[in-house]
């Protein structure tokens, strides 16, 4: 694999679908979505305790994931097949272009286009840092966690486009794999939680929830530090969506931990992240679907999936 | 242009005789491969040499595309050894690519560049540089006769057009072989004369061509070589030239004197058949009887207009060899 055969890909695929497209419109709906949330979430927070910026942005994160898990999946999950039914695929193929390149190049050209998508919310982004209360870690993490996440879902579309003869047959997977990620994680872990029953069922099923986006994402997001007003006294924390749903995921590890307990570790141990765990499995199978993708673009092909003529 | 042709001393041995690839461009010898229950190809040979254009021929399902698949490093042959410009390409596919040019039958564009843009794609993913890639593109476009719609949309190209930008784009890296899948399919009469020259050319300066086609006609005057396929096996390997000669085909004779042609025949003992505008029906003959029959006829004083074979030699060779499997 060389950086010049990806790059290649990658100019081909942009210029291929730029010119295809009606690009402005759709990012301009986009924006146009994105600052009626953010004016409308921050106009209901008119009231709320603390910096609004804190709950502001949470909102903003989880709407923003929320879409862009939307979108992913149209990004990349006729890239290969797609190709094939136009008739493009093999005469890339005989190319010096290796299958590698080709998937990889695919693969950054529709995570380029989400990333975009995620880049026209950082100035929405900007209005919750000025409303106060962020840190320039908990921004940059969340982002980082989104961007990588946006990658997942095109890698998982990816692998099933390679797969699949049919174009139409790999979207429609590739939004019942996003489908699967989140709700079939959260209905897994409630019906698995209700058959083991009892008081501490949660503990040997929370791994369930694990590979949520959601979940990922939430419990990810740096702990805001403590504040204090100017004579010293403890402010009270602002509406956190994302800190809140990541202490209640970690709650579920740890069914007897109260919050209270979080000032007193010695007293009784605070329960582990859950992130790592769903963050490493969805990376995984992101490079499992590309790593998919490269083995059925190899030529001289052996097998072919059912129902493809190679050219 | 020259077109520059590696040549490889690699030899296959097999069977107890040897080719060097310094002679072919293509060699397969056994190829069999089946999709699932379906067998296309059947212990198919064929032989490809430098500096000649090898036409491959046979109905539909014959297993040309899935040969030429496997000669384009995109099918895995089941059985049997190929060798593309001296190179395997199973184990090498990256060296047959950049030595091989394949046209598909049925192939798109994309639609959204530019021709040149287009070209200049390939070029790049065939990793010419700058300056040799430039010089490609336009030498593609004077050849292709596409040079007044370099700029152009791929997507304004009449058919015939977008095949001839495909076969320039299977030339841009001056590919020693160069394989091509009904190229003649969509062309207009000049784009197929203008084809014709353009494979003659390339021939002459070396490549080692290969088209499967369905135009009998054409091949005729494009091809120096025909191998005949039928269900997935070759069936005839043979020298256009010797085909003419050695085939009995139809032959038509036309005089200006109809009433004394049909004398001449009957006094010689040729039973004619039926008569047209387009003159009188002869019996299947070799060149040599034909020959011999058009100076006696001469000789006896008929004033002969026209005398010719009925359709093509590869035409009636075809049929003969398709009547065979009904």
């Amino acid at each position: 694999m060389s950086l010049y055969g990806v790059m290649l890909v990658v100019r081909q695929e942009f210029r291929v679908r730029l010119r295809t497209g009606r690009w402005r419109w759709l990012l301009g709906s986009w924006v146009a979505v994105l600052l009626l949330f953010t004016a409308l979430l921050d106009l209901s927070l008119t009231g709320a305790t603390g910096p609004r910026g804190v709950p502001l942005f949470g909102g903003l994160m989880l709407f923003v994931l929320a879409l862009v898990l939307i979108i992913s999946p149209a990004l990349t999950a006729q890239s290969v097949n797609g190709d094939r039914e136009r008739g493009t695929l093999a005469t890339l193929q005989v190319t010096r272009l290796t299958a590698t390149e080709i998937a990889v190049g695919k693969l950054l050209a529709g995570w380029g286009v989400g990333l975009v998508a995620l880049a026209l919310a950082l100035p929405f982004v900007g209005w919750s840092i000025v409303e106060g209360g962020m840190t320039v870690l908990r921004t940059f993490v969340v982002l980082l966690v989104v961007a990588l996440l946006i990658g997942v879902v095109c890698a998982i579309s990816l692998g099933l486009s390679a797969l699949l003869a049919r174009s139409i047959t790999s979207a429609l997977l590739s939004y019942l794999a996003v489908f699967a990620l989140t709700v079939g994680t959260a209905v897994t872990f409630g019906l698995s939680a209700g058959v083991i029953g009892g008081d501490r069922a949660t503990a040997k099923v929370w791994w369930m929830l694990a590979p949520n986006p959601f979940v990922v994402l939430a419990d990810a997001t740096p702990k805001l530090p403590p504040a204090f007003d100017i004579q010293g006294h403890e402010i009270p924390q602002p509406g956190d969506p994302l800190g809140e749903l990541g202490r209640s995921v970690r709650q579920l590890r740890d069914p007897d931990y109260y919050d209270e307990y979080a000032d007193e570790p010695q007293h009784h141990p605070n329960p582990g992240p859950v992130w790592p765990y769903g963050l490493t499995f969805d990376l995984l199978v992101g490079a499992g679907a590309v790593w998919l993708t490269a083995r059925q673009l190899r030529t001289p092909a052996a097998r072919l999936p059912r129902g493809i003529r190679v050219a | 242009m020259r077109i520059a042709v590696r040549r490889y001393a690699v030899s296959i041995v097999r069977g107890g005789w040897a080719v060097t690839d310094t002679e072919y461009g293509v060699v397969a010898r056994g190829v069999t491969r089946g999709f699932g229950p379906v067998q296309a190809l059947r212990g198919l040979d064929l032989t490809v040499p430098y500096g000649q254009v090898t036409a491959l021929v046979g109905p539909n399902g014959a297993g040309k595309t899935t040969l030429l698949l496997i000669l384009a490093t995109l099918l895995r042959p089941d059985f049997g050894e190929v060798r593309v410009a001296g190179l395997d390409p199973v184990h090498d596919p990256s060296g047959v690519r950049s030595r091989m040019g394949w046209m598909p039958d049925v192939f798109g564009v994309y639609e959204q560049l530019t021709v040149r843009e287009y070209l200049a794609f390939f070029a790049a993913a065939y990793r010419l540089d700058g300056a040799v890639s430039n010089q490609r593109i336009s030498d593609a476009l004077l050849r292709t006769h596409l040079f007044e719609y370099a700029n152009r949309p791929v997507h304004i190209l009449s058919r015939g057009q977008k095949q001839r930008l495909a076969l320039g784009r299977a030339m841009l890296h001056e590919p020693a072989v160069l394989l091509l899948d009904e190229p003649a399919s969509g062309l207009d009469p000049r784009s197929r004369v203008e084809l014709r020259d353009l494979l003659r050319a390339l021939a002459a300066a070396g490549v080692a061509v290969l088209v499967s086609s369905h135009i009998l006609s054409e091949l005729e005057e494009i091809a120096d070589r025909v191998v005949f396929v039928n269900e997935g096996r070759t069936v005839d390997e043979q020298d256009i030239h010797q085909l003419a000669a050695n085939h009995m085909s139809q032959w038509r004779v036309r005089a200006a004197d109809p009433d004394a042609l049909r004398a001449a025949l009957e006094q010689r003992g040729v039973t004619a058949g039926a008569s047209s505008g387009a003159g009188t029906e002869l019996p299947a003959m070799a060149e040599d009887a034909a020959a011999e029959l058009l100076a006696g006829l001469v000789a006896d004083g008929v004033r002969v207009v026209a005398f010719g074979p009925v359709g093509s030699h590869l035409e009636t060779a075809y049929l003969a060899m398709t009547q065979e499997r009904r």
